[in-house]
């Protein structure tokens, strides 16, 4: 036995080693790395959920909503907490309608990458769904129901050209926006891109305590490790846009292709931006589908184009008042000179039509307006040579963008430098014979349009367009407010615009006026007709697209310039006969919209 | 016939100790059930009183009746482990468990421990060679320990299994082994684990001993029982977090909280000092039951009280070691501190049965005296 008890001494040492590895390693978890540990504790049971805020709403200049929001409930499974997945697969697709298959295979997959992120099943399921899912959440741990908000558009398609859409944000975009978080739906054009950082609300987060199957704890034990943050609204964009002139905009261009734009003349605040063909804006709430995009992306006819302030045109004729104010304003030109237009204009080998075969006969600046002969600017514009028109047509705004805050296209406002530059080639007399009637290189968008003839009304001040009169924020605190900017004077005498102003009006009122289509009872329209060439007379046929651009711009009333409105319908024929009535359309809405208001206020 | 020096001599300290130590066990799975209705606690405080009884009971019993009915009680367990391959309710992929009436379950394979303890100490008692033995000495106690063993790795129950083997090997080496033998048996043993692990191992266990060796390899499966684990302990720092404190424990990360992650609960809540308290217990048993066996009169008593000691020392040792990360994680309970009646009663009934050769370690009345 004395052997054994020997033993039992070896034992007993062994025993002691054994308890000390053991102490020891209990020592290096709880006292040497024990705070390490209770941070990872808490991690491990406190989940963050982030509160989406709301983005602001878009408004039209009274206060009308344009762009609202409304709540969504999306459903997102974590797949590390689904513990039977073909059942929880049967069960969400029973619930919410969906291929049991597609789930299970997504919820497989996330799986073997382990992934610790919500997993999106599907988004803005209706009530009843939800209901559903409530009554059944219980048996189905690892679902998540996430509250989001949606887009909505109470006037449906009406401004989406410049209300824009909506789509999951972009690598570039989270790198540029720490309020982003991926997945996020932000801004892709119009306002909504443009404003996005004041529509843009401040997410808040919610820390919960969770169990580890990841289901809320109610549990009192450590409410004071929770933070919480309030989630905040975006800011309200009130825009300049009168929503209900933009409908009589929208609803005259019909089916043509084309663009409406109304300026108040006397701010710059762009009161309808219309452009046809459009899209959708409700296409894009939850984030676009691929074939509907593919659909709008290669659609021949451009939809998502605006033409308003992406379209580049030959403005044709509506670009004369640049070469008579030049003219008049260097003094190539006076009132009362007259030209002699036999139907064509010939400078050296080139002989230049005019569009009346017969000719006008003998014209001066004012008839030359009146009744658009070419003649007579093919002539000055050979006077004046191509460096005189180019500067006017810069001080015009043409060639650069107006800086309206959507998505624009500057044109071209050609010049030697300019074709040097591009081409590297000189530039001959009759290019700038041809850009003085608005053809030729010079290309410019509905909008520049507009903003010329505003200017014209308003003596010379060439305004920066704008597109949003007040931000407020969601407590009602104001965060802008639009004043007027001059973005340039044209240099140019009064007296010497009276002249064109007068011609103006001389173009919708006088018996012969090309513009006699726009002429209102009650209000004095002043404007200027266009029709642009799209392709040589000598190659034309009767296709739809080798048609002449209609155009019209105007501003009224004559006497005292409240709205200037420009109408291009592309491929439409005559700017008199096709656009100066839809013009003048949009100024009868325009004087209804006003009285009425104006009656409303007095009750 | 009673004899008053057996009161006299009654293993106070290690009652009490049990007492006390049953108490602490209660306390935590309190705590750790708490969340889920007390059920388990309820059920645990049942068994505890069950297994005090027990504990009694088997003290009073001469240990000679154990020796003299060894080969029955081996038996017995023999055909409760292959009635519970037949009959056996599964568990988790284990059929380990039998169903008594509904009321209660046990698992044979935690009292088999008990059996082969018995029944080696009857085999090394009745053999009186001389020490160490040779190869060719150790094919009846191989084969004595082979069967139970096999008949646990049927189940499956690894974990149990592995710790028949540690038990009887213990005492095995405790006897002597001579130094060719024991390499023979390294060889033999590292053979069967190489074929275990290519022909026999499923692939749950595989996957537990995988991430043993990696734990953060695949933290949301078998790596995640013991990271969540670790996580507890380490959280409970030095003084713990308190009674139902421990979030680890509250909101269920530690898994098994109840049963073989008993430990990382006790160490969360109750920090280093409470975790170093109850190891500091065990040893203190253990070092018990150890001098029970150097003064045991007979070679048997000392036999059964050194494999009762190394069945505590191997289930404190395999468990905290899983809890803590330092070995695979294997189902293997701590001994009274784990949820469950039948490594609670096997517990019970190996400190009764050490008590019981205590108080008996003088020479009772018309008894002869046998030193071996």
């Amino acid at each position: 036995m004395q052997d054994f008890r020997n033993r039992l001494f070896i034992v007993t040492v062994i025993l002691g080693l054994a308890f000390l590895v053991l102490g020891s390693r209990l020592w290096y978890l709880q006292v040497l790395k024990g705070e390490e540990f209770a941070k990872f504790s808490l991690e491990n049971h406190i989940r963050v959920e982030r509160i989406p805020a709301p983005r602001g709403r878009i408004l039209d200049r009274y206060g009308k909503e344009l762009v609202i929001n409304r709540t969504s409930f999306d459903i997102y499974v974590i797949p590390k907490d689904v513990k039977d997945v073909p059942y929880l697969s049967v069960s969400l697709s029973q619930i919410l309608n969906l291929d049991t298959g597609q789930i299970e295979k997504d919820i497989n997959s996330a799986l073997k990458k382990k992934s610790f992120k919500p997993l999106l099943i599907t988004k803005d399921i209706n009530r009843d769904q939800l209901a559903y899912l409530e009554a059944r959440r219980s048996s189905l741990p690892g679902v998540i129901i996430e509250i989001n908000n949606l887009r909505q558009y109470p006037h449906g398609v009406l401004g989406a050209s410049f209300l824009g859409y909506i789509g999951k944000v972009s690598v570039a975009e989270l790198e540029n926006n720490s309020k982003v978080n991926s997945n996020d739906l932000v801004g892709k054009t119009g306002v909504e891109k443009g404003w996005e950082s004041s529509l843009r609300g401040d997410d808040g987060y919610k820390q919960k305590v969770t169990d580890a199957l990841g289901r809320e704890v109610e549990s009192n034990l450590f409410q004071e490790d929770l933070q919480n943050k309030k989630s905040l609204p975006g800011n309200d964009v009130l825009l300049t846009i009168d929503i209900e002139l933009q409908r009589a905009a929208e609803e005259v261009l019909g089916n043509e292709a084309g663009a409406i734009v109304a300026v108040d003349v006397n701010t710059g605040e762009v009161l309808a931006l219309a452009s046809n063909p459009s899209f959708d804006p409700a296409d894009f709430i939850k984030g676009i589908d691929s074939k509907t995009w593919s659909n709008l992306v290669n659609d021949q006819s451009s939809p998502l184009l605006n033409r308003a302030t992406q379209g580049l045109y030959a403005p044709g004729s509506v670009f004369k008042m640049v070469p008579s104010v030049a003219a008049l304003n260097e003094g190539f030109i006076n009132e009362e000179e007259s030209v002699y237009c036999p139907g064509y204009y010939k400078s050296g080998n080139s002989t230049f039509r005019c569009w009346k075969r017969g000719g006008h006969g003998w014209v001066n600046l004012r008839s030359a307006i009146v009744k658009s002969c070419d003649v007579y600017f093919y002539k000055i514009a050979e006077k004046m040579g191509i460096n005189n028109l180019s500067k006017y047509m810069t001080a015009f705004g043409y060639g650069s963008i107006t800086d309206l805050g959507i998505e624009e296209r500057a044109g071209i406002s050609p010049s030697r430098e300019w074709k040097q530059k591009r081409f590297n080639k000189p530039w001959y007399k009759g290019e700038t014979i041809v850009s003085a009637i608005g053809q030729g290189y010079v290309s410019v968008t509905p909008l520049q349009v507009t903003m010329m003839t505003a200017a014209v009304a308003n003596n010379g001040k060439l305004l920066k367009p704008a597109l949003v009169k007040e931000i407020v924020s969601y407590d009602r605190e104001e965060k802008f407010k639009h004043a007027p900017i001059v973005s340039g004077n044209i240099p140019v005498q009064k007296r010497m615009l009276d002249l064109v102003k007068d011609a103006m009006v001389g173009v919708v009122n006088d018996p012969g006026g090309t513009g006699s289509g726009a002429r209102l009872k009650d209000m004095t329209v002043a404007g200027k007709t266009g029709t642009a060439q799209v392709v040589s007379l000598d190659n034309r046929s009767d296709k739809k697209k080798h048609m002449d651009h209609a155009w019209f711009t105007s501003y009224a009333p004559a006497e005292a310039p409240e709205i200037a409105v420009t109408v291009l319908i592309e491929h439409g024929g005559s700017g008199g006969a096709v656009a100066a009535p839809i013009a003048k359309k949009i100024l009868e809405v325009y004087k209804k919209l006003k009285e009425q208001r104006e009656a409303d206020d007095n009750v | 016939m009673f004899d008053r020096r057996l009161i006299k001599n009654f293993g106070w300290f290690l009652f009490l100790m049990t007492l006390a130590f049953s108490a602490i066990s209660l306390l935590n799975l309190y705590s750790a059930s708490y969340e889920t209705g007390l059920v388990s606690f309820k059920k645990q405080f049942v068994w505890v009183g069950i297994g005090i009884v027990t504990l009694a009971f088997v003290s009073f019993l001469n240990c000679k009746l154990l020796n003299r009915y060894a080969i029955y009680i081996y038996g017995f367990s023999l055909l409760l482990l292959l009635f519970v391959l037949v009959f056996g309710k599964e568990v988790a992929g284990s059929k380990s468990w039998i169903d008594i009436a509904s009321i209660a379950t046990i698992q044979p394979s935690e009292l088999v421990k008990i059996a082969v303890i018995i029944i080696l100490a009857k085999f090394y008692d009745d053999d009186y060679q001389a020490t160490p033995y040779g190869f060719l000495d150790l094919i009846k106690p191989v084969i004595l320990i082979a069967i139970p063993f096999i008949l646990v790795m049927l189940q499956p129950d690894l974990g149990t299994a592995v710790t028949i083997l540690l038990i009887a090997g213990s005492m095995v080496l405790f006897m002597g082994v001579k130094k060719w033998s024991v390499a023979f048996i390294l060889i033999v043993v590292l053979g069967v684990s190489f074929y275990s692990w290519h022909y026999s191992l499923k692939p749950y266990q595989k996957d537990r001993i995988r991430t043993f060796i990696n734990p953060s390899s695949d933290p949301l499966n078998a790596g995640y029982n013991s990271i969540q684990s670790q996580i507890a302990i380490g959280s409970g720092g030095v003084t713990g977090k308190g009674l139902r404190s421990g979030s680890q424990t509250q909101l269920r990360f530690i898994p098994a909280q109840q049963t073989d992650f008993a430990f990382s609960v006790l160490a969360e809540e109750w920090g280093f000092l409470g975790s170093i308290f109850v190891l500091l217990l065990y040893f203190t048993i253990i070092l018990w039951m150890l001098d029970a066996s150097s003064r045991a009169k007979d070679k048997f008593s000392m036999l059964v009280c050194f494999g009762v000691a190394a069945m505590f020392f191997w289930h404190v040792v395999v468990n905290v070691g899983m809890v803590i990360g330092l070995l695979p994680v294997a189902g293997v309970p701590l001994l009274i501190f784990s949820y469950g009646g039948s490594s609670t009663l096997t517990a019970m009934i190996g400190i009764g049965i050490v008590l019981g050769i205590r108080m008996r370690k003088f020479p009772m009345q018309g008894e002869a005296i046998d030193l071996g």
